[in-house]
């Protein structure tokens, strides 16, 4: 169905969502529209699971103290900076981080997309602490086929998932360009997908390449259209990140009244919106 | 007569790292990695030919870098070879056997070539909270390991570090399914690792940098080697492909010579 971002949040992500999937990577492919929605209406979710490596989306939930846990193997902004109000939440221990790597992010996805009741990890990955430092996510079992030690991780099957793609057709399918990241199995991992999309799809463009860049109608719960709704972040194909905006957030999250600001600037600081 | 070309830290790194690579390996690297980029290209170019590289979230293999760009994950690097979606590249990773060179770095970097890009302090309140290590976990089933890092203090290299996003060589009996690090390269000197001990051991210092100056900016002693070499600077071979890669100046940071 063809939502508004406002409805789509509205109705299809309550308040305290137990696991919230955001997509993108890096400062690429970020569903900000539906992010900035999320903040516009102060709904916290407690707990959100980023992509391997999440850049704005989570921060700015994050800075908005609308999430309890969160449950990551990276939030940043590569060679821009570290992601401020995620630094300052998790330093003060007001936000809870669930270490994950990108394997068990990836995997436990797969796990979650196909019903597995958990993910299996490649020998050696016990070796670093992230296991350790979240031991509600990792066992250690024996091999049924070896008799080796073997490191498994949750399954993770969001509630919600928010992601973006190039385009959607009526049916609710969606159409990827450029890298589609870990969104589309994020998609076939979750209960109800969300997709925000540049534009609706020309006749034809879907059916031209349906084998790899394509998420069925099936698959999609809401598609949300929001052209340049990626800003400040990238959309393949479609324009690139803005830079100066990307710092200019930087610079201001920096503080709690540096954040508030630019919620105010950009339009999100007040709560009470109605659909 | 010598003519002696200005060349900066980043492209002298560049140069270290794309020798470190050989003809038909396959090499991998994550986030904020235009300088192993840079360096794999080199080496296609120059010692390496038939080199594949993995360019982080993108998937893109063999992205053909004019120009290089600042982020791991931006469209441009589709301009490529080959592309896999990021759960594939994840399966390469998984596999091991596949990967021959893993580019690793890390906020902490400590004398077992251990690197932290996670917490840095407590876990439950850590002093920097560090961005998360993504991938590095694999760097365990990579056949070697080469770390990378554009800062060389002693916050920097440390001891042990305090949160392990990607290890080094185990203390104990435990074993690496990989090979372990290799290389360490900064912008002061390369490390490599005693074999005996794989603790880290000083093997060159760059142009123009003394041993104390290293030794002052390291939280750790390294095992110094009989004899210490010089780094050989980048060629003008060399530099000349970096700088038709890097029309945006992304290596022309530090100062060199």
């Amino acid at each position: 169905m063809l939502l508004s971002a406002a409805a789509a949040i509205d109705r299809l992500v309550p308040e305290g969502t137990r696991l919230l999937a955001v997509g993108g990577m890096h400062m690429h492919n970020n569903p900000m529209e539906l992010v900035r929605e999320l903040v516009r209406r102060r709904r916290g979710v407690h707990r959100l699971l980023t992509s391997p490596s999440a850049s704005l989306a989570a921060d700015l939930l994050i800075g908005a103290g609308l999430v309890d846990e969160v449950a990551t193997s990276y939030i940043g902004f590569e060679h821009l900076g570290l992601a401020p109000a995620y630094r300052r939440a998790a330093e003060s221990g007001a936000l809870t981080v669930l270490e994950l790597c990108e394997a068990a992010i990836v995997h436990g996805l797969y796990a979650g997309a196909g019903g597995l009741p958990f993910a299996a990890l490649p020998p050696g990955l016990e070796l670093s602490d992230v296991s350790s430092a979240n031991p509600e996510h990792f066992h250690t079992i024996t091999d049924p086929f070896t008799g080796e030690r073997v490191m498994v991780a949750a399954p993770l099957r969001p509630d919600v998932a928010l992601i973006h793609a190039l385009a959607a057709d009526e049916l609710g399918s969606v159409f990827f360009a450029g890298a589609h990241f870990t969104d589309r199995l994020m998609a076939m991992a979750a209960k109800t997908v969300i997709v925000q999309v540049e534009r609706m799809a020309e006749a034809g463009e879907i059916t031209a390449q349906p084998a790899e860049s394509v998420l069925p109608g099936f698959l999609v719960t809401a598609v949300v259209v929001a052209p340049r709704g990626c800003l400040p972040t990238a959309s393949h194909r479609a324009y690139g990140y803005d830079e100066p905006a990307l710092r200019s957030y930087l610079k201001l999250a920096r503080t709690e009244d540096g954040f508030a600001e630019y919620l105010q600037v950009n339009g999100m600081a007040a709560a009470g919106v109605t659909a | 007569m010598s003519v002696t070309v200005e060349y900066s830290i980043g492209e002298l790194m560049a140069a270290v790292m794309s020798r470190q690579l050989r003809p038909a390996e396959v090499a991998i690297m994550g986030a904020v990695s235009a300088l192993p980029q840079a360096a794999c290209r080199l080496a296609q170019l120059t010692t390496a030919p038939g080199l594949w590289f993995i360019a982080g979230g993108s998937g893109a293999v063999n992205p053909h870098l004019e120009p290089l760009v600042a982020s791991s994950c931006d469209e441009r690097l589709l301009d490529a070879d080959a592309v896999l979606s990021l759960p594939d590249v994840i399966l390469v990773e998984g596999r091991g056997d596949l990967i021959d060179v893993f580019f690793a770095g890390g906020l902490q970097i400590d004398v077992r070539g251990n690197c932290n890009l996670g917490p840095v302090g407590p876990w439950s309140h850590p002093t920097l909270r560090g961005p998360g290590g993504v991938g590095l976990p694999f760097v365990v089933r990579a056949k070697r390991v080469v770390i990378y890092s554009m800062s060389h203090d002693r916050r920097t290299f440390v001891e042990r570090v305090d949160f392990v996003s990607g290890p080094g060589f185990p203390a104990g009996q435990l074993e690496l399914p990989g090979g372990g690090p290799s290389l360490i390269v900064t912008p002061l000197c390369t490390m490599d690792f005693d074999p005996a001990t794989h603790l880290a051991r000083l093997a060159t210092l760059h142009p123009g940098v003394t041993l104390d100056q290293v030794m002052e900016a390291t939280g750790f002693a390294p095992i110094l080697p009989a004899k210490l070499d010089t780094t050989p600077a980048p060629t003008p071979e060399e530099l000349s492909i970096l700088r038709s890669l890097d029309s945006a100046g992304l290596l022309r940071v530090g100062a060199g010579r």
